[in-house]
């Protein structure tokens, strides 16, 4: 961050990511705020929970932004008998070079979308905590790169609970933001259905940005200038949360974090090099709401959510903002 | 850009409320030390009590749910018990309040226990301010009013804040009683809009000058007359003011320095040097100590009387008659101070009273709980009391018994050997020639002074007889009651009546407020001996140390100038002289009087500013009519040049100064330049208008405020930019 940037690079990457939104809602109609929120993520470098029902374009969501960027995309359903190396990938032995080959897994992709990820076991969940942190799998000691770029998107249903394995804390804590699509407006879902299309691999989407450009503009991100009352506030809210009686514990350290990154993001995303307040305050349900979990849980995912989210409002109405 | 204020949440408001319900119930319980009630106990209880729940809110969980059944119980039967023992009801509702104010101030309240707060506390301020009458009742109810106004305010806050929510029992912790008070004063400090605080103080100050003015302005009542407290409640008098005094009793009044009265006088050139302000005429001399009679009462004081005003012997005299106002503190004495007789008193109320006119005393029914004002008119005041009825008495040879008058006034009330000891000492004191009372008391008075010094600490020897002819045997000191006790002996044996009088002496002259104050200190005993020959009481202070043992007559300025008191404590007396002037003794005379004044000012004032005006008129056209040559329009032009680079100079540097920032003022401090551009964000959001015009200055605002220092622009050319769209925002928003 001791790198001032200057007003060329940010023109230059505001002109990229209005390309990137651009192309993105051609595919992805009626939700410019999930698009604008995707690509905070995918700027901050981190990985995304998508909560909702099934068929609301979580999976086409996934593959426009991959298609957009010119990456590779990879589809793993989860299931509860799945294994963890049916992720990450297995040595086998080759007889022909007379010794062990790693192939590959699905989770080696620029974008992986890990599909209702909660109906797998814990034991195949935690093969996505290396990956997810550091960008690599490591088999038979062996450490394996996945590449750059690489961005989990993880979708489960909050309302269909049967055979399902909660995600622990410690993954909930990877994701860098929670995200809901919602159903779209009748006007863009009524243009939706004018399309011939029926799946997402059917939709034809152009490059309009490299993976380079990605790359570059992730490291921009990490330039964006916080002054110190911004960064005051930013702590003052993840202080907050841990003296809320409402709440079992408070926002972690790794929360700070992705919630200054994922403001940096938002800045860069609207032109400034210079994060407000503003981008803190707007991102704090969707970077800290699932990293908190309440006294009195209830058994439902949806009114627990609600919750969580009123008190980080009231949290954010009763601390003074910078200005 | 989002500009909301933070707010405080329903737990902190709950701490602020309990804080301020807690000075509220001090500021209350304070009322009880000028009430002069024994409650003091109680009053102590309670404050230790509140403020221990203000530092520690969680320790009120800590008492048992039987503990607040029984509290209700234990009032009343507290509040009876008080009734039964003393009798007397208003001070038994007074601690009956104060215990219900401990108990509210120390366990949690609902919304209707704070609204008792509200109520116990003003009740006991409104009772305390109706009896004393006093400048701190003014000062303490405007405090409390405003203190209630914002507790009134958090109620509804919390009210609101709370709306859905079931009512907490009482006994259970609340989840805000772990207070930090540091923090919770921080964050109210945070939250506090100034601007609105300002507009509420000013609001206040406007309704307390209305209130000033309708005071001003609407027919005078009394208050005090429409509660009839006084009746609920009884007061001693201090000792040597009473119908007997015991000799040793006054040396605590002396070392009393607190105010007995204060006296307005509209001439001051009346004013005695050395004023004796008589109260109390003591005849009857038994038992070691001195006491009205049951014969004097009778024939001195007339009928009980229930009047506002009352004449006196004397009569009126050419011109301008002078006023004397008293201002007598409440617990001095039934006994109103006077100079002598007078030609007529006026009290602000109805009172009951007899007139003692001959002697020139007047006794109130009862002890006076609150300050008495009254004023006297045509008052003697010289050393000569004129009292033809007793001349006639001595004349006529009549002597009825020796209990009745004149002859109490020549009773001794010693045995016989004491007799023959004062018989020596009278003869010692006239050595066998016939005096008159005059030359009597002055060869008494130096004779005493030889023999005895002033002493607060007197020491009467032990043994037979007499303990005043005992001290009057020894060489030891005494004080004023000694003194003139010891001369009323003499002057008796040596024939001449005579009687003791108690009051105060001197006193001093305040120079802020231009009044008489009179002290407890100054409370005094001396002699009235009756000259035969003038047939009136001849004053005589036999007190070692007087200034004259008959009392000169100098009076005017040069007389006030030695009794001049200036220290902190007049000034303070001076603003209480105030108070029962222009508020408690604010009668229709003083009204007209005042707003004639204030009219007067407001018209001087306006004249003066109307002649400053046409002077300042006058002026600029004498200028223009000067004659315009080149030399002068360039001396004009130069003038101007100076004084525009002067202010904009000025200008320049203190914004530069400003945007620098002070030396020392770095560390967890905003830099000046962040500063300035979070002001003009703040003007340009609260412009309220969104428009193009804004959005650029915005952003560079913005970027002032928030960006890295290496990115900014010019700051000071954005601040200008700022001002300027700020003012056309502005007139954009009036123009839409």
């Amino acid at each position: 961050m001791s790198d001032i940037l200057k007003a060329e690079q940010v023109t230059q990457a505001k002109q990229a990511l209005n390309r990137l939104r651009t192309g993105m809602r051609t595919s992805i109609k009626g939700k410019n705020d999930v698009i604008d929120q995707v690509l905070v993520c995918l700027l901050a470098g981190g990985h995304l929970l998508l909560e909702d029902l099934p068929g609301v374009g979580k999976t086409t969501l996934a593959y426009a932004l991959a298609r957009s960027m010119d990456c590779d995309f990879n589809r793993i359903q989860f299931t509860s008998d799945l294994l963890p190396s049916d992720v990450t990938g297995v040595a086998i032995y080759d007889e022909t070079a007379k010794e062990f080959v790693f192939k590959k897994g699905p989770v080696f992709a620029s974008v992986v979308l890990a599909d209702e990820i909660n109906r797998a076991t814990p034991k195949t969940q935690s093969a996505l905590l290396e990956v997810m942190d550091r960008a690599r799998v490591t088999v038979d000691g062996v450490a394996h790169a996945v590449g750059a770029p690489f961005m989990v998107f993880a979708t489960q249903n909050p309302v269909d609970y049967e055979g399902t394995f909660p995600l622990p804390e410690s993954q909930m804590d990877r994701f860098l933001m929670r995200l809901q699509m919602g159903y779209p407006q009748p006007g863009d879902e009524l243009e939706i259905l004018r399309l011939a299309r029926m799946s997402y691999d059917a939709i034809a989407i152009s490059p309009v940005i490299s993976r380079d450009e990605v790359l570059r503009l992730q490291a921009l991100t990490t330039q964006v200038f916080v002054e110190d009352s911004v960064l005051d506030y930013l702590l003052r809210l993840v202080t907050a949360t841990r003296s809320e009686t409402e709440f079992k514990a408070g926002v972690s350290v790794r929360g700070g974090l992705a919630l200054r990154a994922a403001a940096q993001a938002r800045a860069l995303l609207q032109g400034r090099d210079f994060v407000l307040p503003e981008d803190v305050a707007e991102l704090v349900p969707s970077i800290l709401a699932h990293r908190l979990a309440l006294v009195r849980q209830t058994s439902d995912a949806l009114e627990e959510r609600a919750v969580v989210i009123g008190a980080l409002r009231r949290i954010l109405s009763t601390l003074p903002r910078p200005k | 850009m989002e500009n909301k204020r933070p707010r405080l949440s329903l737990d902190e408001l709950h701490q602020l409320k309990w804080l301020l319900g807690g000075g509220l119930v001090l500021l209350a319980a304070w009322s009880v030390c000028y009430l002069d009630l024994d409650a003091w106990t109680l009053m102590g209880l309670t404050t230790a009590a509140v403020l221990v729940a203000l530092v520690r809110p969680d320790w009120p969980a800590r008492v048992p749910a039987w503990a607040h059944r029984l509290v209700f119980p234990a009032v009343v039967a507290f509040f009876v018990g008080d009734l039964w023992v003393t009798g007397e009801v208003l001070p038994a509702i007074v601690r009956l309040d104060l215990l219900l104010l401990a108990y509210r101030g120390t366990s949690y309240r609902q919304k209707r226990d704070d609204l008792q707060v509200v109520v116990l506390g003003l009740f006991l301020i409104v009772v305390a301010g109706v009896l004393t009458v006093s400048l701190v009742f003014a000062a303490q109810i405007l405090v409390f009013t405003a203190c209630a106004l914002g507790f009134l305010f958090l109620i509804t806050l919390v009210e609101a804040a709370e709306a859905g929510l079931p009512p907490a029992p009482a006994v259970v912790e609340p989840s805000w009683v772990h207070v930090r008070w540091g923090r919770l004063l921080r964050r109210v400090r945070s939250v506090t809009d100034w601007r609105i605080v300002t507009l509420g103080g000013v609001l206040f100050a406007g309704l307390v000058g209305v209130s000033a003015l309708l005071f001003l302005a609407i027919p005078r009542f009394q208050l005090e007359n429409s509660l009839f407290l006084e009746r609920f409640m009884t007061k001693k008098a201090r000792s040597g003011f009473n119908e007997s005094i015991k000799f040793g009793e006054v040396t605590e009044i002396l070392q009393d320095n607190s105010v007995a009265a204060n006296v307005d006088v509209s001439d001051r050139g009346q004013i005695p040097a050395t004023p004796y302000w008589r109260m109390l005429v003591l005849d009857e001399y038994r038992d070691g100590g001195f006491r009205l009679s049951p014969a004097l009462r009778r024939s001195a004081f007339g009928r009980e009387q229930t009047s506002a005003a009352v004449r006196g012997p004397v009569r009126s005299r050419l011109g301008e008659p002078v006023y004397w106002t008293f201002y007598l503190e409440a617990g001095i004495s039934r006994y109103l101070p006077l100079l002598g007789p007078f030609e007529q008193l006026r009290f602000q109320e109805l009172q009951n009273f007899r007139l003692g006119a001959d002697p020139g005393l007047l006794a109130l029914r009862d002890e006076p709980v609150s300050m008495v004002a009254y004023r006297v008119e045509g008052m003697s005041t010289g050393n000569l009391l004129p009292d033809p009825k007793f001349a006639a008495l001595l004349a006529s040879g009549r002597t009825p018994g020796p209990l009745e008058l004149p002859s109490l006034m020549l009773r001794l009330g010693v045995g016989e050997a004491d007799r023959v000891t004062l018989r020596a000492m009278v003869a010692e004191i006239t050595r066998g020639e016939a005096l008159t009372a005059e030359e009597f008391s002055r060869r008494a008075g130096t004779w005493l002074g030889q023999r005895h010094s002033y002493s607060l600490q007197p020491l009467i020897p032990g043994g037979p007889g007499d303990a005043l002819v005992r001290w009057l045997k020894s060489q030891e000191g005494g004080h004023c009651e000694l003194f003139a006790g010891a001369f009323v002996l003499l002057a008796r044996t040596a024939g001449f009546p005579t009687r003791l009088v108690t009051g105060f002496k001197g006193g001093t002259w305040n120079a802020y407020s231009g009044n008489f104050t009179l002290r407890n200190s100054d409370a005094h005993a001396w002699c009235e001996i009756f000259d035969r020959a003038a047939g009136a009481w001849r004053r005589t202070d036999p007190t070692a140390g007087a200034a004259a043992t008959v009392v000169d007559e100098t009076r005017g300025d040069a007389a006030l100038a030695r009794r001049t008191d200036r220290s902190w404590a007049a000034r303070f007396d001076s603003l209480r002289v105030f108070w029962y002037r222009r508020v408690v003794n604010f009668d229709q005379r003083s009204q007209v009087e005042t707003l004639k004044a204030v009219k007067a000012a407001t018209e001087n004032s306006g004249r003066q500013l109307f002649s400053l005006f046409i002077a300042a008129i006058h002026g600029i056209r004498a200028w223009l009519a000067e004659p315009w040559d080149a030399r002068r329009v360039s001396r004009l032009l130069a003038e101007v040049v100076g004084v525009t680079a002067v202010v904009w100079g000025a200008v320049r540097l203190t914004r530069t100064w400003r945007l620098r920032g002070r030396p020392g003022a770095r560390g967890r401090r905003l830099d000046p330049v962040r500063a300035e551009a979070s002001r003009w964000l703040r003007r340009i959001t609260e412009t309220g208008v969104e428009r193009p015009e804004g959005e650029e200055i915005f952003a560079e605002l913005q970027r002032l405020r928030f960006g890295a220092r290496g990115t900014w622009p010019e700051p000071e050319a954005v601040f200008r930019r700022a001002r300027r769209t700020v003012r056309e925002l502005r007139r954009m928003r009036r123009r839409d």
